[in-house]
């Protein structure tokens, strides 16, 4: 039985698609193998961030309406063999699918893959409940400003009363810069916050967007330093432990006391 | 002798207040969620900026608050608000509401007690240094 993770925030636009890409592909170049979801339905934009767009046929309310096999939605990635992409619907909107398909969904996903990823769409409504459904686990994602943070901490509360304990949080999008000049929330901050574990802390980064844009995902260039934040979030996820990337000298991360994988 | 027993008896029983509810929640209020009660609360965590209490009587956490914070709901004027630290985004006792003044970031390094005195709502140190 494989686990099924899913990627969350509240605000829009904090970086769940681009984490769920990345973590896929991620895990994927180890050697697991992963399915992604794309609950995000009538906005659907992984497959555009992947590069599959050109090879959907069917999607996620195919499979759940019964017109499809599940096995010919899923989309199989260019470059890494254990990856696959459930696409959303692009022309329906998130009433097409209901919890308790979601729970049968990720259920079976999870009987063929090691790890299930659902990217879940902004918002607290049905498709965020759609998305959190089959999860077992939850990450979520913030940026380092006020208004990204006081919606992790009401998604937080919410997955807490839906019985998914202790979700993990990746902070994205941090400049260092801004930060050491106090014109940026720090980690310690947010933490202080949100008070659950770190997973882990994305720099702001141009090749986020250079490598998105080719449909690629960042973790496969090996300079980056995104990248390299992302290849240490999968391997806490597969259960190592790895210290945080010192990306400031000066001891920006001095005072955290929490980083633990998912496991 | 029994005499001064009397009387310290007296005096506990204005200190204890045992007709009225009190509520323990130990969890942290996180932004969207609200509690309201009729009687006490006593929070043993944080109240998150985007939280709110609300009770008839007093107001206890043990941790943070950060949130909004009403107490003495129905008018209670001699409600107070005790928090390890008091950095509340409004406090409201009875039908006084007061926020921290613009552009001050409500910094607390220890815990306090708001209540209102002469009129007005007043924070001060608790238990008072001396
Ligand atoms: N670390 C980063 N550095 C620079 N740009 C980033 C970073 N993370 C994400 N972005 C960019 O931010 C934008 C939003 O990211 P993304 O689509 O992943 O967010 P989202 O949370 O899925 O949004 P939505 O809520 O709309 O689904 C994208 O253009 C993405 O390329
Ligand atoms: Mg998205």
């Amino acid at each position: 039985m494989g686990e099924v993770i899913v990627v969350t925030s509240g605000k829009g636009g904090v970086g769940k698609t681009t984490t769920t890409a990345n973590l896929g592909t991620g895990l994927a170049q180890l050697g697991y193998k992963v399915a992604l979801v794309d609950a995000d339905i009538g906005l659907r934009n992984l497959d555009v961030v992947l590069g599959l767009e050109n090879r959907i046929v069917y999607d996620i309310t195919d499979v759940t309406g019964g017109h499809c096999r599940l096995r010919q939605a899923l989309i199989k990635d260019k470059r890494y063999e254990g990856l696959f992409l459930l696409p959303a619907a692009q022309t329906k909107d998130k009433t097409a699918v209901s919890p308790d398909q979601m729970k049968v969904l990720c259920g079976d996903l999870s009987q063929e893959f090691d790890y299930v990823i659902i990217d879940c769409p902004a918002g607290i409504e049905q498709g965020f409940r759609n998305a959190i459904a089959g999860a077992d686990k939850a990450i979520v994602v913030t940026t380092p400003e006020v208004s990204a943070v006081r919606d992790a901490d009401r998604i937080i509360g919410l997955l807490e009363a839906a019985e998914l304990r202790e979700p993990k949080l990746i902070i994205n999008r941090v400049r260092q810069k801004m930060v050491a000049a106090g014109d940026m929330m720090n980690i310690d901050d947010i933490i202080d916050i949100l008070a659950i574990d770190l997973l882990g802390v994305v720099p702001e980064d141009e090749m986020v967007i250079i490598t998105t844009n080719r449909g690629e995902a960042v973790i496969q260039d090996d300079r980056s330093r995104s990248g390299m934040a992302f290849r240490n979030i999968v391997r806490r996820i597969t259960g190592e432990q790895v210290p945080l990337l010192n990306l400031e000298e000066g001891g920006l991360f001095s005072k955290i006391r929490r980083f633990i994988g998912l496991k | 002798m029994d005499d001064r027993r009397r009387n310290t008896g007296r005096q506990m029983l204005d200190e204890i207040e045992g007709d009225e509810n009190t509520i323990l929640i130990r969890r942290t209020l996180r932004s969207g969620q609200k509690f309201y009660y009729n009687g006490n609360v006593v929070v043993m965590g944080d109240v998150n900026p985007g939280a709110e209490v609300v009770a008839t009587g007093n107001v206890i956490v043990m941790g943070q608050m950060r949130g909004m914070v009403h107490a003495g709901a129905e008018g209670d004027e001699s409600a107070t608000v005790m928090a390890f630290r008091l950095q509340p985004t409004q406090l409201r006792i009875a039908n006084h509401i007061t926020r921290p003044p613009d552009g001050e970031v409500a910094d607390s390094s220890a815990p306090e007690i708001a209540r209102i005195k002469n009129g007005v709502v007043t924070i001060e140190n608790y238990p008072a240094r001396t």
